[in-house]
């Protein structure tokens, strides 16, 4: 399913995420299922393979927990000292409320110097934002320059992973793109030629650029400057032509000491795809001679998930994707089924947060099986809060009397042993009776592709009382 | 005017929010680097760099002309901060003129041995420009300069001294499409580091 | 010492061969339960479909019925987690003291961990059991991460696993690798019927690991995944057998 992750409310509130639903339609197309699960699958097995390599993995996750927590509880502190050494370093420093701020100080900022080129490494804040299609309504051309991100970028839909925008794509739908966008020889599927002409492409806007803007993997406190981590080199290049450089950064990645990033940037890229680090792992402490450099710092509903004492540790994030990667829901069903900016386990802690009626269904977009909370570098305790999301939407009312009416009936029954023992037998002389097409239906969704199973005879609390006899 | 507001305003926000103070965690325990641990260190980030996809040899200074040049057949456009290999290009200021640049040599400040990344650091923007410009990249490390792990490379670099500083490990690259690894993304299509002083590592 | 066996709802009316199993087996290795009546469900559906309000007094019920005992033996990993994590919120009413949830919670242990980690593999291997299959081992999500039933793998630390430990005591009994060892099965509670689609999806992909790799049977710490992975199994003419660790350990399995 094709769209943008990001909805521009036009009239009125948008509709409720139905992942379910998203994920139904996602399945429909089985072989597909299995390619893309397959795919994720094999990038947790690359982390698993990285992660063994290094002996104290599990003792440099809890580091990175402590630290994080450490800072997140420290931010204002942290935030001011940021802060002053940037401005020390020769940065400009702004602050945004919100994504409205922050989109249109970015836009002052390109404004103020006429410039009407933008090209832009990955920012999952920016996204949030919609910034893209803010600039591009004010007459500034915006080019991603992430190949994954610029191939959604021309197919006019969001990135499906943050790390990999376009995992959800085949090379032939890339093949396409690139037919349409870039002039390639139609049925040209080949990735190596296919990225042999996006580095041309790219190259181009590099050179033409007016002004680039960067997210930050991680802002430095101690010393006053922020690391961007790629592979491709697209960040740094719009950060060495233009003379104008934007780094936008959510207020959660302030972390205190240089020496912390060792802690991080061990964790990140085995989390992200089981390299070793990323091949530039780049780190800026100033503008270049006669450029510009601004730091934009964004609240954007993060205070407010400081302030849930339920949740705010879902603010450690380092966007590494490696929940998505391992999460089978996440893999069965792609990142557009959650209908946020941020998908898979974390955007399901982080998402309800800023809309609970909108985002409802995603924390129910999971067995709960953990694994997320095992892969997560960072420690959060991705499932502890999906439950907990859980109790708040249904607190919330965001619920069906439907689903109401049947969990009330059912804790009835389980308070009462005798009438719960009276039903059992109900149900299980009905199923025995019934016809296996009907059984099938009674038993609803449920139904469609399994079989109940076979009634016994007696329930074990019949056995027991028949042959040990009544034990209080 | 309302940059101080949103300013104020966040900050006032996050000193509300904030859950209860966490302590930060104690430092850890650096193993100690010895001596003779350093040719297996030499080995771990040749392998590591060699697994980014980096060609990796070693020599000494005197080598460093002949495995630059003999890598990059025909280097007419070369840039160079190396006094061993010698520019074609006259530096400008504007890093836009290194668009056609084929070959850019530089010296590294150490080493990584656990994940083969050279930390480069620089005020010189012409220099940064040219290692993400050129189509082909060379860096010198000294072997002896080799570190185990990052936490050693941050004890040794400070990394405020310069605008610019770099982990470089292997040639760019991108698995974007379908999950196929392309060397050669935006930045240079290849890297070859060359780690001189090897010899001087061998225990007697 | 005083011990109770918790047989969860589904187990009672479903699979009570396997709760037979479960208490044969204690039987044998000299362990005196109890199984009182009283407390019917652990109140995890509830809680994890979001009710954990509406679902608090079947939870607290399990409290007062177990309160009195030093083990609760739970015949399920997700009930035995449920109970850990969430009894303890359970307040004082009537003659339930503040400590009681907190104690029920500490005293409630999965009946493979407490064979493994309280009767030992030596004693469970004097049960003697046989099975002369290959089988697929499925240690239900809940009972290993949220027990440490067995290492996961994502998890960097030394590898353990005391369902193999136990199984290891059955002669005759042949383990298959799978490729993905743990996965979730996709039974998820009302994760089943709330996104059936996945839900069957994940299924089906276990079963396709399991017969790639020659399992001629699936053996599991939890009767829910089972119900999940057999009545996928049952439905696709899928020839699997599906039993508990228990039912391996009493000699019944497959046993009519």
């Amino acid at each position: 399913m094709s769209q943008r992750s990001f909805e521009l409310p036009v009239l009125g509130r948008p509709a409720p995420v139905d992942h379910a639903a998203a994920a139904a339609a996602f399945n429909a197309d089985v072989a597909r299922t299995d390619w893309h699960d397959d795919a994720l699958w094999f990038v947790r097995e690359k982390r698993d393979r990285a992660a063994a390599l290094v002996p104290d993995w599990e003792d440099l996750r809890e580091r990175a927990s402590a630290i994080k927590e450490h800072a997140l509880s420290h931010l204002d502190e942290y935030l001011v000292q940021f802060e002053a050494n940037a401005l020390a370093n020769g940065m400009q420093v702004h602050w945004a409320r919100d994504a409205d701020e922050h989109n249109r100080i970015v836009l002052r900022i390109l404004s103020d110097v006429g410039a009407r080129r933008l090209v832009k490494s990955k920012s999952m804040l920016t996204e949030e934002c919609g910034l893209n299609p803010y600039l591009e309504a004010n007459g500034i051309e915006v080019v991603d320059s992430d190949l994954g991100e610029r191939i959604v970028q021309l197919r006019k839909e969001g990135p499906s992973h943050i790390v990999m925008p376009a995992i959800h794509l085949t090379k032939e739908e890339v093949g396409e793109t690139f037919h349409e966008h870039l002039g390639t020889p139609a049925g040209l599927s080949e990735p190596i030629a296919l990225a042999g002409v996006a580095r041309e492409h790219l190259r181009e806007r590099f050179l033409a650029a007016d002004a680039t803007l960067t997210g930050m993997n991680f802002a430095v406190a101690e010393t006053g400057g922020f690391v961007v981590c790629t592979n491709e080199g697209n960040a740094d290049l719009g950060m060495a032509l233009a003379p104008v450089h934007i780094a936008s950064v959510g207020i959660e990645k302030v972390i205190p000491r240089a020496e912390d990033l060792a802690v991080f940037l061990r964790l990140l890229a085995r989390s992200a795809t089981g390299q070793a680090v990323t091949v530039y792992t780049t780190h800026v402490h100033g503008p270049r001679d006669g450029q510009a450099l601004h730091v934009v710092l964004v609240d954007n509903g993060r205070t407010k998930q400081l302030a849930r004492e339920e949740f705010w540790g879902s603010l450690k994030c380092i966007r590494c994707g490696a929940c998505m990667n391992t999460c089978p829901i996440y893999r069965r069903s792609g990142g557009h089924s959650y209908g946020s900016t941020v998908p898979g386990p974390i955007g399901s802690v982080l998402t309800p947060g800023l809309d609970l009626e909108r985002y409802a269904s995603l924390p129910f977009a999971s067995t709960l099986c953990g694994s997320c909370t095992a892969v997560c570098p960072v420690k959060i305790d991705l499932d502890g809060q999906l439950f907990r999301w859980r109790q708040r939407v249904i607190e919330a009312g965001y619920t069906s009397t439907t689903k109401t009416l049947s969990i009330k009936a059912s804790v009835k029954l389980f308070d009462r042993p005798g009438l719960f023992r009276v039903a059992g037998a109900l149900a299980r002389f009905g199923l025995k009776i019934m016809p296996r097409s009907v059984a099938r239906f009674v038993a609803g969704p449920w139904g469609r592709a399994r079989d109940v199973p076979p009634a016994p005879g007696q329930s074990f609390r019949a056995w027991y009382r028949k042959n040990r006899g009544e034990r209080s | 005017m309302s940059v101080k507001e949103a300013r104020d305003a966040i900050l006032h926000a996050v000193r509300a929010a904030r859950p209860p103070a966490v302590a930060m965690p104690v430092a850890r325990a650096t193993p100690v680097a010895t001596a003779d641990a350093q040719p297996s260190m030499l080995d771990a980030f040749v392998d590591a760099s060699t697994a980014a996809g980096a060609a990796v040899v070693l020599g000494e200074r005197r080598d460093i002309a002949r495995l630059v040049t003999g890598g990059v057949a025909d280097a007419a456009n070369v840039l160079s901060t190396v006094s061993e290999v010698r520019a074609t290009v006259e530096l400008a200021s504007d890093p836009h003129a290194l668009d056609s640049l084929e070959l850019f040599v530089c010296s590294g400040t150490l080493g990584v041995a656990e994940n083969g990344a050279i930390w480069l650091a620089t005020s010189d923007m012409m220099q940064r420009a040219a290692l993400f410009l050129a189509t082909h990249v060379a860096i010198v490390v000294d072997a002896a300069s080799i570190v185990p792990t990052l936490h050693e490379a941050y004890a040794r670099i400070d990394i405020r001294a310069h605008p610019f500083g770099v982990f470089v490990a292997g040639p760019s690259k991108t698995a974007d499409i379908e999950q196929s690894l392309v060397i050669g993304a935006h930045g240079p299509k290849e890297l070859t580091v060359i780690v001189i002083g090897a010899s001087a590592l061998q225990t007697p | 010492m005083t011990a109770a066996l918790f047989i969860p709802c589904y187990v009672d009316q479903f699979f009570p061969h396997v709760a037979i199993a479960a208490l044969t087996v204690l039987d044998r290795l000299g362990v005196r339960v109890d199984v009182p009546d009283g407390a019917v469900c652990c109140g995890q559906p509830s809680a994890n479909a979001g009710y954990a309000r509406e679902g608090r007094s079947t939870l607290e019920r399990f409290v007062d019925v177990y309160a009195e005992y030093d083990r609760v033996i739970v015949l399920s990993g997700s009930c035995a987690v449920h109970v850990k994590h969430h009894a303890g919120e359970v307040v004082a009413h009537g003659s339930r003291t503040d400590r009681a949830g907190a104690q029920v919670a500490e005293r409630t242990t999965e009946l493979c961990t407490f064979l493994h980690d309280e009767i030992g593999v030596d004693r469970v291997a004097s049960l003697g059991a046989t099975l002369d299959k290959r089988v697929a081992v499925h240690i239900g999500c809940h009972a290993l991460r949220g027990l440490g039933l067995a290492r996961p793998s994502e998890l960097q630390v030394r590898p353990f696993d005391k369902v193999r430990a136990l199984l290891g005591t059955v002669r005759g009994l042949e383990i298959a690798e799978l490729s993905r060892p743990d996965e979730c099965c996709g039974f998820g509670g009302t994760f089943a019927v709330a996104e059936p689609d996945i839900s069957v999806k994940m299924g089906r992909d276990r079963l396709r690991d399991y017969r790639r790799h020659d399992a001629e049977a699936v053996v599991s710490t939890d009767m829910s995944c089972l119900m999940h992975l057999g009545g996928l199994a049952r439905r696709e003419r899928i020839g699997l057998p599906m039993y508990h660790v228990a039912e391996v350990l009493a000699g019944t399995a497959g046993v009519t």
